[in-house]
């Protein structure tokens, strides 16, 4: 059986001549929906153009599914109609809550792991599909606190959520990295706890330390190119995925040339390529 | 309902200086005032500060910079 994975880049505007004329190297691109749902009747245009060119996939960053709180339908039905603008291959969303009593957090934050936001999670993902028409993939968020109020811990949060959902797993590997070294896990033991059938993308990206010399933290900035660890990650996750994966690469800003970007793509194509030849082995 | 009410407890202090400087001066007060249910006051009394800090600094650069 052929696999068909597909590499690509999140769409950012310094990046955007890049990718273009690169287009016979990068199989897909992210964009990022929120940028789109008040834009102005041009860019929308330019964005189904690119839709037009090359497979899109649009991800959410404001949504707040992961919470006790139902999410608000007009922000479903933002999201529902840019997909039907666009025509994506895909959309997407994180396990995160993004709001609370009134006051926007500004970024995403890991809520509470309990059965309260297993079941709001849920609930919000049914939500989504029924207005979007698809479900959206969710994504594992990474976090500087080990959100209070937690009785379980994440592999088994975020197992619980894609297995009693319709979605699939965009599995973040810079964010499990991050967590995995600031909350001391072991991401390959959170990589085999996950339903492998239902990882269908993968986020690529890199980061920085930060905080106290005597406890310090890996801050998921997407500011750096992906580390090695996460290359290795990537290995193994293709090992146990046979279905294709999405593959993007999220850069955010300090942005390279165009050809370090591809050369990152290419170490992602090379590490997916080791991951199915050690599952072809051990079929064997 | 109390879910929730964590969940907005989390974002203030997050975000706002001042509710986090309280917050920090007396845990298991201001958790009290804010309704907490007793299991999440013990929770957020025992929070990671430094992870709080962490990310408290890093939502307000990000706020500066846009994302």
């Amino acid at each position: 059986m052929i696999v068909r994975d597909r590499f690509g880049l999140g769409w950012r505007p310094k990046l955007a001549l890049g990718i273009l004329s690169n287009l016979d190297r990068i199989d897909v691109v992210e964009v990022i929906a929120d940028d789109y749902f008040r834009a102005p009747h041009r860019e929308r245009r330019a964005l189904r153009t690119l839709s037009a060119q090359t497979p899109v996939t649009l991800h959410g960053v404001t949504l707040g599914l992961a919470s006790s709180v139902p999410v608000e339908v007009k922000r479903l039905d933002q999201i529902a109609r840019l997909c039907a603008d666009v025509g994506p291959v895909s959309w997407s969303e994180h396990l995160a809550f993004v709001r609370g009593g009134g006051i926007e957090i500004g970024h995403l934050a890991a809520p509470p792991r309990c059965a309260a936001t297993i079941d709001g999670a849920i609930a919000n993902l049914r939500r989504a599909r029924a207005i979007a028409g698809i479900a959206p993939q969710v994504e594992n968020v990474a976090t500087l606190i080990d959100p209070p109020g937690s009785d379980r811990d994440e592999a088994t949060w975020v197992s619980e959520i894609i297995r009693n959902s319709d979605s699939h797993l965009l599995l973040d590997l810079h964010n499990l990295h991050a967590n995995a070294l600031n909350f001391n896990f072991d991401p390959l033991d959170f990589i085999s706890r996950m339903p492998a059938e239902r990882i269908s993308a993968v986020h690529l990206a890199g980061g920085k330390w930060i905080g106290r010399h005597e406890a310090p933290r890996l801050l998921d900035d997407h500011l750096h190119d992906v580390p090695d660890p996460v290359y290795d990650l990537l290995e193994e996750v293709a090992a146990r995925t046979p279905q294709a994966l999405t593959v993007i690469i999220e850069r955010d800003g300090k942005f390279p040339p165009i050809e370090s970007l591809l050369d990152q793509l290419d170490r992602a194509r090379a590490a997916v390529a080791r991951g199915r030849q050690r599952a072809r082995v051990l079929a064997a | 309902m109390n879910e929730s009410r964590l969940e907005s407890f989390l974002a203030k202090i997050y975000v706002d200086e001042n509710a986090r400087a309280k917050f920090l001066a007396d845990p298991r007060g201001e958790a009290v005032k804010a309704g907490l249910t007793p299991q999440q006051i013990e929770d957020v009394v025992k929070i990671d500060r430094d992870g709080l800090e962490l990310l408290a600094e890093s939502l307000k650069r990000k706020k500066q910079g846009g994302r």
